[in-house]
């Protein structure tokens, strides 16, 4: 029996497959890859800030619509990137040309650099939306494994851009068989599908999925966010959580627990002793790396008062230091522009109430522009750097 | 041409420091196992799901070839397209429903959630084609009652 011929690139005989609309939808797909790596960036660094960079403590949502557009674009990308991968499909079975020449090794250079940049891209989509899941299946570090991938996505994608810099800039504007049915084949004649028709249709789709998830982001759209793994206002408090009190190894505290501030003057307070401290209110948001926030009114000290009143010399920075066992988040550090802003508190209590175990009973920080995972929780000392 | 060389250039340079991260920071092990994730993506989208599209399509197509069948053909393709793309999306979130990490991982009825998606894009694709088929039927029967031109 003689097995069918694998398909070439001439088995595929929707025009579709056109260079114009590969430049069209590749075009949607590479702002949102780069909104989704600059934002990316931006939260790395915040977690991970290299001397150089200085972050501002404002604006204070900053970091909420970052990382809610940097979940978005990046969800938004799949149905982007399944379209993209559809248009230029025939190209996989291309021949491969032989041969061997010049010209053969360059196409070959170039398919390398297209199958790194595929995998390299749906896996980084696929990783980041379970990670909103908090589901880890994957035998490798997700965090260190998503930062390296998206460098090697960018590098890719430079060259892919530097390979195919004359189609794009042929097919970059309008022609006029976008809007008219191709004639030179069938199926659009009796399909009705032209060009416009298919961009408006993966428009459509990736509007439906961002609609369908912005909500853990956008409270107001919450409802009908069925495809987002968060609603905002879920939770002890009204208040989403990621790492629960039980989780992190703590149960509550005893009668004799203490506060302690070790700077030039050693400051130690009773829980009692903290509320009778001035308080202040800040409305901030809790805005999580996985994507979702919510905003919330914090009670509690200013961190700047409590530097005053421990002689801190303006600019200190701050160690905070949990009483949670275990993670990677049991200390955090807070720098200067942050614990001077008369937003960042030691806060004590949430939306009207004492501090729920899982937002950080007895107190926690809360600052500005900051990603959830550094406002630390269950704090029971802070260390002046200077 | 010199703009070409500089973007393959940097491309190079910026795909060799992400490597170079990945080498830093991930673990032998974890570094061997990721080229089977790497790869399992592209046979995913290669031999699965763009495959899956494209019968679909095809299929899609050959039905679209009966008579009138062309006016509806966009609705119907549309509604295949979103309920499979917003399946594909739902399938983690199905899968893992109730084994959140915490109760507010997850909080959703995800199953209940789904149906009701799938339901209102079906609805919405199944309004579409009634419209359209109706508009195109009153066309027919106003042009065949000698109203020219279906005015």
């Amino acid at each position: 029996m003689k097995l069918p011929a694998p398909p070439t690139e001439k088995s595929f005989p929707s025009p579709l497959h056109h260079p114009r609309v590969a430049t069209v939808i590749g075009r949607w797909l590479g702002l949102a890859v780069a909104i989704c790596f600059l934002t990316g960036l931006f939260s790395h660094f915040q977690q991970d800030t290299p001397g150089w960079l200085y972050i501002p403590s404002r604006p204070a949502s900053l970091y909420r619509i970052t990382q809610g557009v940097h979940v978005l674009s990046g969800t938004v990308a799949i149905p982007l990137l399944l379209a993209k991968l559809w248009t230029v499909y025939p190209k996989l079975f291309a021949k491969l040309p032989w041969p061997p020449s010049r010209q053969a090794l360059t196409t070959a250079l170039e398919r390398l650099s297209i199958l790194v940049l595929v995998s390299a891209m749906a896996l980084e989509l696929f990783t980041g939306f379970l990670n909103t899941l908090q589901w880890y299946p994957w035998p490798f570090p997700f965090r260190q494994t998503h930062y390296a991938l998206a460098w090697i996505i960018i590098g890719a994608l430079l060259v892919h851009l530097a390979v195919k810099l004359p189609l794009i800039r042929t097919y970059w504007r309008r022609t006029t068989a976008d809007r008219s049915p191709i004639v030179e084949s069938l199926p659009p004649a009796i399909t009705g599908l032209t060009r416009r028709g298919l961009f408006r249709t993966v428009a459509g789709a990736a509007t439906l999925v961002g609609i369908t998830s912005v909500g853990q982001s956008v409270p107001a759209l919450g409802p009908i966010a069925v495809l987002a793994p968060r609603k905002p206002n879920v939770g002890p408090q009204g208040l989403p959580i990621n790492r629960t009190a039980k989780d992190a190894g703590v149960t509550g505290i005893d009668a004799d627990w203490r506060f302690t501030v070790m700077g030039p003057r050693q400051l130690s307070y009773s829980l009692d002793e903290l509320r009778g401290l001035p308080q202040n209110r800040s409305d901030l948001p809790i805005a999580c790396v996985e994507g979702w926030s919510q905003g919330a009114r914090w009670e509690g000290i200013r961190i700047r008062d409590l530097l005053r009143l421990c002689g801190a010399p303006p600019g200190s920075r701050l160690r905070v230091v949990s009483m949670e066992k275990g993670g990677f988040y049991g200390t955090s550090e807070l720098p200067a522009e942050f614990a001077d802003d008369p937003l960042t508190l030691l806060a004590l209590r949430l939306n009207g109430n004492e501090l729920a175990l899982d937002h950080g009973f007895p107190a926690r920080i809360i600052a500005p522009n900051r990603p959830g995972v550094l406002q630390t929780k269950w704090v029971h000392r802070l260390e002046v750097i200077s | 041409m010199k703009t070409r060389i500089a973007l393959a250039a940097t491309g190079v340079v910026v795909g060799l420091w992400g490597l170079w991260l990945m080498l830093d920071n991930v673990d032998l092990p974890a570094l061997i196992r990721l080229p089977l994730w790497l790869g399992g993506a592209v046979l995913a989208d290669d031999f699965f799901l763009v495959p899956l599209t494209l019968v679909v399509g095809w299929l899609v197509t050959r039905w679209s070839l009966g008579p009138d069948r062309h006016r509806t053909v966009t609705a119907v393709r549309t509604t295949f397209l979103y309920v499979g793309l917003t399946t594909l999306i739902a399938i983690p979130l199905l899968l893992r429903q109730g084994q959140g990490a915490n109760p507010t991982v997850l909080p959703r009825d995800y199953l209940r959630d789904w149906l009701l998606l799938e339901a209102t894009i079906i609805a919405g694709g199944l309004t579409v084609f009634l419209l359209q088929r109706s508009r195109f039927t009153l066309r027919k029967s106003r042009a065949s009652s000698g109203d020219i031109g279906g005015r």
